[in-house]
């Protein structure tokens, strides 16, 4: 692979806020604890909704993610950014939690349609565009559920949570190149996945 | 899939351009490579459409009226790990010492290979599942998303 040298991890240095907040919650401070608390329950929540597609599961798992965060936060490095951990966490827990449906095969494939909020921050002022936007939005969330879990997981934490490669690699525990290349071939097949359901509903391509 | 590069550029570096995470060496050459190919202009502008449709998707939140309380932290956890050893020495103890009463005791020897047979059995037992257990955790294929 001709992957280039990694360029400097844009999330190495932490936000002193974060690190003094979560430096206070490992000693104990209440405020601290439930302002992080505040900060990574949503977080968690989004994240599970994005690889299991279920906003009621989503929340059970971020329940279970916030338990395990604060049981390890006694151990966590105050220096390092809290986001790769926590998402960790929640990661590891859809894994289990698949690993149980697998068993159990009761899981269903279909995303729940109203876990979207079409109440973008920035709308855009074209109506017909604006309602392209949310079509596709939709599309590539529906899509998005049968991609394998390595493929969803790469592409969520990049294009949903926006996190840089560096961040990603340590959240997954891979190679960075890996990241890439993985990334790259996750967007190929949700691209197929996405033609193949326009086709099926009748949706003409230009090219 | 039929419709990767005519040039068989390492298309990889498609993704890496979008997302800004190439070297400047890098991204020079995929900027060159990109003026002469049409097939990798079509895929990034593809990409771009669906990175962009992606990022701005906003999901509901639930509200703070459905999150369990925070759990608490320090005395009561340290609590409940001090009193989760005392539990387990405690009992283990006991089953100890219960057995070498019963060893010591007026049973004869049939009793003995009785009661220790049966717990033999029960210690196998479980020690075949926690085997299983162990085994499929190292062929799960799930382990390999990990990696």
């Amino acid at each position: 692979m001709t992957e280039s040298q990694p360029a400097p991890a844009p999330v190495a240095t932490l936000p002193p806020s974060e690190a003094q907040t979560v430096i206070l919650a490992q000693q104990g401070a209440e405020d601290a604890l439930d302002t992080l608390a505040r900060s990574c329950r949503q977080q968690a929540y989004v994240f599970a909704l994005q690889l299991i597609g279920n906003p009621d599961d989503a929340l059970d798992v971020a329940q279970d993610a916030m338990v395990r965060f604060f049981r390890s936060l006694d151990r966590f490095d105050a220096s390092r950014p809290v986001r790769p951990w926590l998402l960790r966490i929640v990661r590891n827990l859809v894994r289990d939690r698949a690993r149980r449906m697998r068993v159990r095969r009761t899981e269903s494939l279909e995303p729940a349609e109203d876990a979207l909020s079409f109440e973008p921050k920035d709308p855009m002022p074209d109506p017909e565009a604006r309602s392209a936007r949310r079509e596709l939005q939709t599309l590539l969330w529906s899509c998005l559920r049968e991609l394998p879990p390595s493929y969803r997981e790469v592409l969520v934490l990049r294009d949903y949570q926006d996190l840089a490669y560096a961040e990603i690699a340590t959240t997954l525990k891979i190679p960075r190149g890996t990241v890439m290349s993985r990334l790259h071939r996750a967007r190929r097949l949700l691209r197929e996945v996405v033609r193949r359901r326009q086709n099926d509903n009748g949706e003409v391509r230009n090219d | 899939m039929t419709d990767h590069c005519p040039n068989a550029f390492e298309e990889t570096q498609i993704s890496g351009h979008l997302d800004g995470e190439l070297t400047q060496a890098a991204e020079q050459k995929v900027r060159i490579h990109l003026e002469d190919c049409r097939h990798c202009r079509a895929l990034l502008e593809e990409l771009r459409a669906m990175r962009e449709a992606t990022m701005s998707t906003e999901f509901s939140k639930p509200d703070d009226s459905q999150w369990d309380e925070r759990p608490r932290g320090g005395a009561s956890l340290l609590a409940r790990g001090v009193g989760w050893i005392f539990a387990v020495v405690w009992a283990v103890t006991l089953v100890m010492y219960a057995l070498w009463q019963f060893w010591q005791g007026s049973a004869n020897l049939v009793e003995r290979l009785l009661v220790f047979g049966g717990l033999s059995a029960f210690a196998l037992l479980f020690v075949s599942v926690l085997l299983d257990r162990i085994s499929s955790a190292r062929t799960d294929p799930y382990r390999e998303v990990e990696k």
